[in-house]
């Protein structure tokens, strides 16, 4: 199989360095000490957020089966966004890799002669490394949502997919900005903190030639792109430079605006507890004749980057139904332990353990599907319904397999495979299979358990050894029979 | 790497050639008929007196000020408003004062006692007057929604988007006979998919962010206040 996406992404050296990130922040109790009280805010938010359990339950079922719908459609429903957007007079662009979408955005902004950019939040924007691209390129390219904006300022990435500077508290905040803001003087007040970002920023929307920003739905029936946001500077990227380019996955098209609200409704509910976000803004065209503002250009591009690799297995293909509510991660207590820097990735939590196999290679990202105990809370809260536990075991599966077996259904197969456990599981398949070989064995290990190692490699670090039974089940049931025959 | 020469539209169209290829190879011949229904959530039917009532309050949990008044009072409000915020100008979309009897007069009113700007001008050379000169503006709004507490805007060429997003202070005035139960709602009765402008936005309070420590903080990058002025008689 084709490796297109792993040599292009730094994001694939730090998610193999997945164990090591772990038992660094692991170890970071302040760190842990953020991400429990975010998360326990995070998950109270959404359980106040829905009336009824049946409320949630018909809408969880009718998102999942309107995102079903809308993949089963994809290449159609994209064709048509493609129409209409063009008839709207926004020009769409495609692109496989991300470094594909870089060049296109670096190309058009060349093109304009711009220098400055402003960035709305846009997670596909960080699968591209997009600002290490343009920043190569002598672009100032500059995050405007307050956590991305601290994000970037701390040179670090963001932690989670909704609120990207979780990982940091108050002081941590207010100790950056007196180190690199000239002038800031140290104050945990968070509103003094907001206001003297949203004075820096303002400036910058001001003065920036081009807007970035993400899509949160594109709609096909009407060439309409939908943004999500509560700051505004998503408003702000999309209104006020020349030019404004979004940038999204081929999978966030959906077919009616009908299907919107269900969607938001959902969306914004599970992510963060709101009934609504503060903006929903829908941009269907650039700035028209004799109008005032906006951008006088809008591009979308539209990235791969794997998603086609999951959409080729019907199960996998679940994956893409996501809608980026981070829910799945609020609730995940591995999550919620070890944070969202640690698996290295671009997408943390659960749905990132679900994606990043195939934006990276299950190679690069052996480990992820493997972090997790499968307690299922993911799968529960999932508004568009994720069967992610489920899709977890597949990719072990995947991992597992020969490397040679077809059909190859993810890059990377057998990345995780050990000839050592895949005869240890031969053996085991055959002992099983057969009533005397099984018999045989339980009677030699019984017999034997003495000879049973104090240490077990991983097991024990953090565990006790097991013990073996001196009788086997079958040998004590047959005794207890027996007896009772007796009485 | 691609190379750096490689045109755009030469990586583009190979893109999508080989995207869409991928993906119809997969979903080539289905049969869209088969689909599953789908089932949405009927919400009860509430009263005009109800929807008005979950509008206010969903809007002020948001941090919106809500002010309930009528046409004639309408001037006098908001004069109160701008004088208690100290502040002595307002932005507002240009022709306001030509759309209803009611209007002109809510202009004329203001003329007298703060500097009207009217928003009569393109963005492009007056960027700088808009995010540092503006301190107020008035917008009117198409539709609400009572669900969300929801304001709906359809900014066109009198009244610019950057109107209700740039000033720090945004006085919005909402019809109460043009409140719809919820979003779908809305959509079905308008049948927006017909018909949507350049740019479309719900607005449910004033900007604000939870990005530090799940701090609420109001005022991140638009309008720190909202304050609605709502029209029911
Ligand atoms: S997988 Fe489900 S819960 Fe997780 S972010 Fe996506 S939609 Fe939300």
């Amino acid at each position: 199989m084709k490796h297109v996406h792993e040599e292009e992404s730094k994001y694939a050296a730090s998610a193999k360095d997945f164990r090591k990130n772990v038992t660094r922040d692991l170890a970071n109790e302040e760190l842990r000490a953020n991400f429990r009280g975010a998360m326990d805010y995070l998950m109270d938010k959404r359980k106040s957020a829905f009336s009824s359990a049946d409320e949630l339950e018909v809408l969880r079922e009718q998102c999942k089966l309107i995102k079903q719908r809308c993949l089963a459609k994809l290449p159609h429903l994209l064709e048509q966004l493609e129409d209409k957007l063009e008839h709207n007079g926004i020009k769409v662009h495609w692109a496989e890799t991300v470094t594909e979408a870089n060049e296109i955005i670096a190309q058009l902004i060349a093109e304009k002669k711009a220098k400055t950019v402003v960035k709305g939040k846009s997670m596909v924007s960080e699968e591209t490394a997009l600002n290490d691209y343009l920043e190569a390129r002598d672009v100032e390219c500059l995050e405007s949502d307050m956590g991305e904006y601290i994000v970037q300022l701390a040179k670090q990435h963001p932690s989670h997919i909704i609120m990207p500077a979780i990982h940091q508290n108050k002081q941590q905040v207010a100790q950056l900005f007196a180190d690199n803001i000239d002038g800031f003087e140290y104050s945990t007040d968070v509103d003094t903190l907001i206001q003297q970002g949203r004075t820096i920023l303002r400036d910058k929307f001001c003065q920036a030639d081009v807007g970035i920003s993400g899509v949160n739905f594109a709609v096909a029936e009407t060439g309409t792109l939908c943004l999500v946001e509560n700051e505004g500077n998503g408003r702000m990227c999309t209104t006020i430079p020349d030019l404004h380019i979004a940038i999204t996955g081929i999978e966030k098209v959906v077919e009616h605006l009908a299907d919107v609200p269900p969607l938001l409704s959902l969306l914004t509910r599970s992510a963060t507890g709101q009934a609504i976000s503060t903006y929903f803004n829908m941009i269907s065209s650039p700035r028209k004749q004799g109008e005032k503002d906006g951008p006088k250009e809008v591009h979308l591009v539209l990235l791969d980057n794997g998603r086609s690799q999951a959409f080729a297995d019907e199960e996998l293909r679940q994956t893409l139904q996501c809608i980026r509510c981070g829910a799945c991660m609020n609730h995940c207590p591995v999550y919620t332990r070890i944070g969202g820097h640690a698996y290295g990735t671009v997408y943390p939590g659960p749905i990132g353990k679900i994606i990043s196999p195939h934006m990276l290679g299950l190679d690069a990202t052996t480990n992820l599907p493997t972090a997790s105990t499968l307690c299922g809370a993911c799968g529960e809260v999932c508004p568009v319904k994720i069967p992610i536990p489920k899709i977890l075991l597949r990719l072990r599966e995947e991992s597992v397999k020969p490397n040679r077996e077809q059909p190859q259904v993810m890059q990377g197969q057998g990345a995780g495979r050990s000839a050592v456990e895949a005869i240890i599981w031969k053996i085991w398949a055959q002992v099983h299979k057969s009533p005397t070989l099984y018999a045989l064995s339980m009677w030699c290990l019984t017999r034997c358990r003495f000879l049973m190692p104090k240490k077990l490699a991983g097991w024990t670090s953090v565990r006790t050894a097991p013990k073996l039974a001196a009788t086997t089940l079958h040998q004590q049931i047959k005794a207890k029979q027996a007896k009772q025959g007796r009485g | 790497m691609t190379n750096k020469t490689t045109d755009i539209n030469v990586i583009s169209r190979r893109a999508r050639g080989n995207i869409l290829a991928k993906l119809k190879a997969e979903v080539g011949g289905a049969d869209y008929g088969k689909l599953p229904q789908e089932t949405a959530y009927v919400y009860p039917e509430c009263s005009q007196t109800d929807n008005i009532a979950q509008f206010i309050s969903e809007l002020e949990k948001n941090h919106a000020q809500v002010i309930p008044t009528t046409k004639e009072q309408m001037a006098e409000v908001i004069l109160e408003q701008l004088a208690s915020l100290n502040i002595t100008q307002l932005l507002y979309g240009e022709k306001l004062d030509e759309q209803s009897d009611y209007h002109r007069e809510v202009i004329e009113a203001l003329k007298s006692k703060v500097t009207l700007q009217p928003y009569d001008f393109s963005i492009d050379n007056n960027k700088n007057r808009l995010f540092n000169e503006c301190p107020a503006a008035l917008s009117n709004s198409r539709c609400s929604i009572a669900a969300t507490g929801t304001i709906v805007l359809w900014p066109d060429e009198n009244e610019p988007r950057s109107l209700s997003l740039v000033p720090p202070v945004h006085f919005v005035m909402v019809d109460a006979h043009k409140l719809h139960a919820d979003f779908a709602r809305l959509i079905e009765a308008e049948q927006w998919q017909d018909k949507l402008p350049t740019n479309v936005v719900l607005i449910s309070g004033p900007s604000k962010t939870a990005d530090i420590q799940q701090t609420l903080a109001y005022g991140a990058h638009g309008p720190k206040a909202l304050i609605v002025l709502l029209l029911n008689s």
